[in-house]
């Protein structure tokens, strides 16, 4: 089983970790105890290309305090190309090229030794 | 189950405040038990909402706290935390305690203090109701959850911005004719088409405010509410929850959690949306109640924009949609909110809400959202 720290220690690493059921097949990112698909608990562990496509995106102009010097920055749910779908910031993208459907790839973006999912452009 | 109906309510005025949530539960409370004619003393159990009172007034165990200062000590006590639904939540739960058969008597509702802390801290503190290690270290917020759900309606259905608008128009003016709204007075569609961006696409007349206030309900056994005044019936309460996670939804122009929750409450009710004579729903945000008024079957999925631009959703169209001003207009002081809006319905299934009345509405319906829409309770009530 791939808990929440090591998956953002390999996140760190530009490693993009996930589990897939060993009964059903379903990919899941983060993992979960119970396959939501088929009940089973027989994780494997995979890793994903970091390749998705922009689902939904926003820009942030009004951010929570410790953001507010980051104002403005863009937020995306990215199609992971596996399937799964992952939050992240969208860097060194201008936004009024954003767009649903935009191919972007996965980069680490770590401040103070935390690591946060963030996508950059996919070349 | 026995019948459960609600035999009280009373609401704070919404705004700002400079006395603490459990002051304004109080005084919400006290209204509740005087509409009920009931003294304090046949309150059997307290069901509470109340979320963010640990960070803006350090204060937790915010349930016996509430009950103490209403002057109820010694009454067994319980908060609900569902974010933004905590009191709808706790209405839920009250109904199955006297449903059951354990009480006939609950006190259900909720306040909650967020004016005392500057914008910064409460959106930080709203953003605690998405996931700490994968959403908030983002700088995610609660407009920007729903700014992620807007360009997925736009771009799913062609809903437009105009759209969005036309529900923050609406429920402004509705908010006009409601003494405890926040804001009562209209406002154009230029005026909100023109104002900052807060989280693109949604502009800060597409969000709803950060509000004061308190609300509460009085619950009863059948046998209680044959001798009340005014009862009101609950046909259905039922919760429904979907991923925490944004990425995890798979479809970000829809809320399952709404639908689940709708077609239980149906279910429970033998009834379905086209009976629906009069709903109060979360609109947090102006899209959420586009997509809360699809998700409830009151219109097929992309019609949600089209249907408040042209006035279906207006008091005195043909389905209306927050008469009280919604959490747009009459705000959202977040533990009381769900228990506010069962207040609006029962106060208009009374036909007893004055220039905002649904003219002879018999069916209501309560639609709570929480948060990253991860928890949604939808009740239903009526006149007999």
């Amino acid at each position: 089983m791939l808990t929440q720290k090591q998956f953002f220690e390999k996140a760190g690493a530009g490693e993009l970790h996930a589990v897939r059921c060993g009964r059903c097949g379903a990919l899941a990112i983060p993992p979960r105890e119970f396959c939501p698909e088929c009940a089973e608990r027989a994780w494997q562990p995979t890793t994903l290309s970091g390749e998705g496509t922009i689902a939904s995106y926003t820009v942030i102009r009004v951010a929570p305090r410790g953001y507010a010097g980051e104002v403005p920055y863009a937020i995306a749910a990215v199609q992971m190309k596996e399937g799964v779908s992952l939050l992240g910031r969208v860097v060194d993208v201008p936004f009024e090229t954003l767009k649903i459907g935009l191919p972007v790839r996965f980069r680490p973006l770590t401040k103070n030794g935390q690591t946060a999912v963030g996508f950059g452009p996919s070349s | 189950m026995r019948r459960v109906a609600v035999i009280g309510v009373g609401v704070t005025k919404f705004g700002r405040h400079e006395r603490t949530s459990a002051e304004l539960f109080a005084e919400a409370a006290a209204e509740a038990l005087a509409d009920a004619a009931l003294p304090p003393t046949a309150v059997q159990a307290l069901y509470y909402g109340n979320v963010v009172g640990g960070e803006t007034e350090k204060q937790l165990h915010t349930s016996p706290q509430a009950a103490s200062v209403l002057g109820l000590p010694a009454v067994p006590t319980t908060r609900f935390e569902t974010a933004c639904a905590s009191s709808h939540a706790a209405f839920r739960h009250a109904v199955m305690e006297v449903g059951s058969g354990v009480s006939d008597v609950v006190l259900v509702g909720g306040a909650e203090r967020v004016l005392n802390v500057t914008t910064e801290e409460s959106t930080e503190y709203f953003a605690y109701a998405s996931d700490a290690r994968w959403e908030q270290t983002l700088g995610l917020t609660f407009p920007g959850v729903f700014a992620l759900v807007a360009r997925a309606h736009m771009a799913k259905h062609g809903t437009t911005e105009e759209q969005m608008a036309a529900v923050a128009v609406k429920n402004h003016k509705h908010g006009t004719k409601n003494p405890k709204a926040q804001f009562q007075k209209e406002i154009t569609l230029e005026q909100v088409m023109k104002s900052a961006l807060v989280a693109d696409p949604l502009k800060l007349y597409d969000c709803c405010p950060f509000t004061d206030g308190g609300a509460a309900l009085v619950i009863a056994s059948e046998e209680v509410a044959r001798k009340a005044r005014r009862p009101i019936w609950v046909l259905a309460s039922a919760a429904a929850s979907d991923w925490m996670l944004i990425g995890d939804k798979r479809d970000l122009s829809r809320v399952p959690a709404t639908e689940r929750a709708a077609a239980a409450a149906y279910r429970q009710a033998g009834l379905g949306p086209q009976d629906v004579d009069v709903v109060e729903l979360h609109d947090c945000f102006t899209i959420a109640e586009i997509v809360a008024t699809e998700g409830l079957g009151l219109f097929e999925p992309g019609m949600g924009g089209p249907a408040a631009e042209k006035g279906w959703t207006s008091v005195g169209g043909k389905m209306p949609v927050n008469p009280s001003g919604g959490l747009k207009a009459k705000g959202h002081p977040i533990g009381a909110t769900g228990a506010a809006q069962i207040a609006e319905i029962v106060t208009q299934l009374r036909h007893d809400a004055g220039g905002r009345q649904v003219d002879g509405a018999r069916v209501g319906l309560t639609h709570t959202l929480g948060g990253n829409t991860a928890t949604v309770l939808v009740s239903m009530f009526g006149r007999e």
